[in-house]
């Protein structure tokens, strides 16, 4: 079963290459997706046993990210069915990608051995810089060139500290996951910490952490608002799982300290610098892009400060997912309207497109973690982590970062919807499917934000038992 | 045997500084190609003379692909680009030479205080990888064009090979191809998004927004 | 004492001049001509030493000096060395800085000299000189410190003496690297191609030869003989490291030694002759390609011992 949902993806991917009609394309990846989607909901009901000689295991973390990233490609993939009535360029490549990058997020989520864990990593990396490049201008290409570059050396980094672990795992003599766990009293400590520090970097570098970020307004600013979507909701998550699973083997070693206090201050530095940089930015993506890099902040954060936080940094995973969703999928879908994400060519959305007016405040509050929606609450759990660990300093520091990243962002995304409108390259309707997906994930943020179904909260408990915080 | 794999690490880490001290891109890689050969003869060396089946398997993996597969790539990409261009660097041949030396004594100084469990403290693979590592981000940092700069990250990657051979036994040969395989991959669309590139970037100025064609591409 | 250093300048004033033919010979040879004899170099100081030096009117008693404080301080030098089979006569702990030091004293005379002329030329000349030697001193002081680690001694002549079929066993990679390092500084040092043309007479191109225009009748032998020296010196430190072969029966090493420096002149003649004069910013490059393989080569040794 496991292997079956990792190769169907990448097989369709393989037949989307042949000369075959564009809306096929699109309409096969919605299926793809679909199927994918099906089986995923069937693991919530019966854990697959693990397959290929135990390289492949479904837990409970993996059971979470693997949804997560199952429904981002689902509403990724009917959001396409709308974006390509307007596009005019050919889908093969970026529907082959997508396949492939949904083949290798599967096998992220599912990989039960370090050096797989690495493989599939990078292989997403590379089948997500094609998708970057897609309309294939300077400015795209210079941004598939530096996220190319940053995250292949970040992740040529994280193969040298799954080296290092390796050496730390002599006498264990085996990278496989509960191979490691068991033996973490024989692990060598010196050896592990040199491999968190590389681990961390490598990994660090796809997450967009604060010194590595610099590819992320790029990248985000310059690709569809499809594949920041899937770049902010599944790739970079699938790092930060990555990271959860480093975390792991700390916790069992008694190296969490040591761990968690680089988390706490890369995650710190990630939210400061976000605020920084969002006040000065004029473009809708890349401030979105600034968003992204504080939710990571705020994940790793969580991750760091153990106990309530990585309950909260969990089902912040979900949360940020649905989010990105809404808010990279509006972006992309003025983007698309106007011909452009600059606030000195958008003005006055609501007054043309009421709908999208309405979808980009709620994405600008379910981004900034307002009341009724659930990133809210995760939002809440970490920062009670923060004064639970008696880090008052630290506490605030999170609250006054998330004000000003609020402020930065409610400023140009409310000149984005008010004020004298200007002229759209697109005919002034609405799309129907464009709109039902984004509505839909708000929806769902607000639904987790009032009410959060007992199967999810048994398996984010499930997950955070297996990280094995202390706080 | 130990001469060998000696010989092999040192002359990985002069080949490194050798690129260094290139001016011309189809000379570095040509030397990025020699470094790779080089490289993939040390799987043979390792078990002391005992070359069993899947050291052969690794060692022509590692030169088909790094040896002549990706060389053939890079020279495909840069197919446009005259072949006696020069680079310019941000700091001088002699200054890099220098900085170069003396990143590979960093190398070995952090190495004093590393010991890999089931080695001798002699070894050379641990302070030869680091150097190696070190030099090609340097190469990346230095050298401002997109060609270089993906031939420095291809020699980090070597670095990072050299190092994992001396732990050779605890990765499985799958997780190892699906490396090899991994780089492989990397380097081909490296070279698809440079080819975008210089395409792009060929096409003259952007009337419209007046943006002049990179001295990086 | 008195005669072994008097046996030991003759026998080194008797073979200098004979490898420079060598070179010449080779050179003429791969070029497809006959070439001067093998022995020009002795007729041309014989010719050289009958002639009257010339002075122009300018010049100082520093430039009159130059010439024999370089032969001096040449011979000085040719003393630490072991010749063959012949010991060195001079020998103690940190003689390698006294050598270094003299051939400073070498070339500050001969910088100062040439500047003593006033001549523009000349100028540039010793200004390149100047600089490329800064960077083969270090280097060769890398190398003989690295060679110092495998003699675990600080005298030239143990070190050239050292045990090395074992260091090649032992460190044989880092051997390598030294034995190229010094190669590179062997080249540099006595201004050989690509370094250096010493058969060139533009003076643009001209590093050392430019510094001799001046000079004539037996100044000019001094420094021609010098020169020659200090090629023997130079393949003497670098022929028992790439040899190193020893055999109970004294002309049998002689013989070896005698082979391996007729060797090494041919290989740098062949060298001069397949390879193209650098441009003169690449020679930097060049030498500090060849220190960097010193440093290297001493953190490899360093590593090992």
């Amino acid at each position: 079963m496991l292997i079956l949902i990792t190769l169907i993806p990448f097989l369709c991917g393989l037949s989307v290459l042949l000369p075959v009609t564009r809306m096929f394309r699109i309409r096969l990846f919605v299926i793809v997706s679909f199927v994918h989607s099906i089986s995923v909901a069937s693991f919530w009901c019966s854990r697959p046993t693990p397959e290929f000689q135990g390289y492949l295991v479904l837990d409970a973390l993996g059971l979470l990210f693997l949804s997560v990233i199952s429904f981002l490609f689902l509403s990724v993939s009917v959001f396409m069915l709308g974006y390509f009535k307007h596009e005019k360029r050919n889908s093969r490549t970026f529907t082959a990608c997508l396949m492939f990058l949904l083949c290798t997020m599967t096998v992220v989520t599912l990989s039960n051995h370090m050096g797989l864990l690495w493989v599939a990593v990078e292989a997403t990396t590379l089948f997500s810089a094609p998708l970057i490049s897609f309309h294939r201008t300077r400015e795209s290409l210079e941004a598939t060139w530096k996220y190319l570059l940053i995250c292949s050396v970040g992740i040529a980094l994280a193969l040298m500290g799954t080296f290092f672990l390796a050496i730390a795992a002599h006498q264990v003599d085996s990278l496989m996951l509960p191979a490691v766990l068991s033996g973490a009293s024989a692990l060598s400590v010196n050896w592990l910490k040199i491999s968190v520090i590389f681990l961390l970097v490598g990994y660090g570098c796809k997450l967009g952490l604060a010194p590595m970020h610099s590819w992320k307004p790029e990248a985000y600013g310059r690709s569809t608002g499809m594949t920041s979507v899937l770049m902010a909701g599944g790739l970079t998550q699938c790092a930060f799982l990555a990271l959860v699973r480093v975390s792991q083997i700390c916790f069992k070693t008694g190296l969490g300290q040591f761990y968690g206090s680089i988390l706490i201050l890369t995650g710190i530095l990630s939210l400061i610098v976000a605020a920084v940089f969002v006040l000065g930015e004029k473009n809708l993506k890349r401030s979105f892009a600034y968003s992204s890099i504080e939710h990571m902040g705020i994940l790793v954060l969580g991750l760091g400060l153990g106990g309530v936080g990585i309950f909260g940094a969990l089902f912040h995973v979900i949360n940020n997912a649905l989010a990105k969703v809404v808010m990279f999928l509006t972006a992309g879908s003025v983007a698309q309207k106007y011909g452009s994400a600059n606030s000195s060519d958008v003005r006055g959305v609501i007054h043309l497109y009421p709908v999208t007016g309405i979808l980009l405040i709620i994405a600008l509050f379910g981004g900034t973690g307002m009341f009724p929606f659930a990133t809210f609450h995760s939002e809440l759990m970490i920062i009670n982590a923060a004064v639970m660990s008696k880090r008052y300093l630290l506490a605030g520091t999170i609250v006054l970062s998330l004000g000003i990243i609020f402020i930065g962002l409610a400023k140009i995304v409310l000149g984005f919807v008010y004020g004298r409108s200007t002229e759209p390259v697109l005919p002034k309707r609405e799309n129907a499917i464009m709109n039902a997906v984004i509505a839909l994930a708000a929806a769902l943020l607000v639904v987790l934000g009032i009410w959060m179904p007992a199967p999810l909260t048994r398996v984010i408990s499930d997950a955070a038992a297996l990280i094995g915080s202390t706080p | 045997m130990t001469t060998w794999i000696d010989a092999s690490c040192i002359l990985i880490v002069f080949f490194s500084l050798s690129i260094l001290a290139t001016y011309r891109i189809v000379g570095m890689i040509q030397i990025y190609a020699l470094q790779s050969f080089v490289l993939s003869l040390m799987p043979l060396f390792l078990h002391a003379g005992n070359v069993s089946s899947r050291d052969i398997v690794l060692s022509l993996g590692t030169m088909v692909l790094k040896a002549g597969v990706v060389p053939f790539i890079l020279f495909w990409a840069i197919r446009r680009i005259s072949m006696r261009s020069e680079i310019k660097p941000i700091i001088g041949l002699g200054s890099s030479i220098v900085c170069g030396a003396l990143l590979v004594a960093g190398a070995f100084w952090v190495s004093m205080s590393l010991r890999i469990p089931g080695k001798a403290a002699a070894d050379l693979g641990l302070p030869c990888s680091l150097a190696v590592l070190l030099l090609g981000f340097m190469i990346m940092v230095t050298r401002t064009r997109a060609v270089t700069q993906v031939l420095g990250y291809l020699i980090i990657e070597n670095g990072i090979f050299l190092f994992a051979l001396s732990l050779f036994d605890s990765m499985p040969t799958l997780i190892e191809m699906g490396i090899l395989l991994d780089i492989f991959v990397a380097v081909f669309i490296m070279a698809i998004v440079l080819n975008h590139i210089n395409e792009e970037f060929e096409q003259g100025p952007d009337p419209e927004k007046q943006v002049k064609p990179r001295e990086v591409f | 004492m008195i005669t072994t250093i008097l046996i030991h300048w003759l026998l080194t004033l008797l073979f200098a001049p004979f490898f420079i033919g060598v070179i010449t010979k080779v050179k003429a040879v791969i070029a497809g001509k006959i070439g001067p004899s093998l022995f020009q170099s002795y007729y041309d100081l014989a010719r050289l030493s009958q002639k009257r030096s010339v002075y122009s009117s300018g010049v100082t008693w520093v430039f009159r000096l130059a010439p024999m404080i370089v032969l001096a301080a040449v011979l000085m030098v040719s003393l630490m060395i072991p010749i063959g089979i012949f010991k060195a006569p001079v020998q103690f702990a940190g003689d390698i800085l006294v050598l270094v030091y003299l051939f400073a004293l070498v070339r500050f005379f001969m910088i100062a000299g040439s500047l003593d002329t006033g001549f523009s030329m000349e100028g540039m000349g010793a200004s390149r000189e100047a600089f490329f030697s800064c960077l083969t001193e270090v280097t060769l002081f890398m190398n003989l410190l690295a060679l110092g680690l495998l003699a675990h001694s600080i005298s030239l002549s143990e070190m050239i003496g050292a045990n090395y079929p074992v260091s090649w066993n032992l460190v044989g990679p880092s051997m390598l690297l030294i034995v190229a390092s010094l190669f590179i500084v062997l080249l540099a040092e006595n201004c050989r191609i690509p370094i250096d043309d010493p058969d060139t007479h533009l003076e643009l191109t001209m590093i050392h030869e430019v510094m001799l225009l001046e000079h004539s009748g037996v100044d000019l032998a001094f420094m021609m003989y010098a020169s020659a020296i200090k090629f023997l010196i130079f393949s003497s430190i670098l022929v028992p490291i790439i040899i190193p072969v020893k055999s109970l029966d004294p002309f049998i090493n002689l013989a070896i030694y005698l082979g391996g420096m007729t060797g090494l002149a041919v290989l740098v003649g062949c060298v001069e002759t397949s390879m193209a004069r650098l441009r003169l910013d690449r020679v930097r490059h060049l030498l500090l390609i060849s220190f960097a393989l010193a440093f290297f080569g001493l953190i490899v040794t360093w590593w090992r011992a």
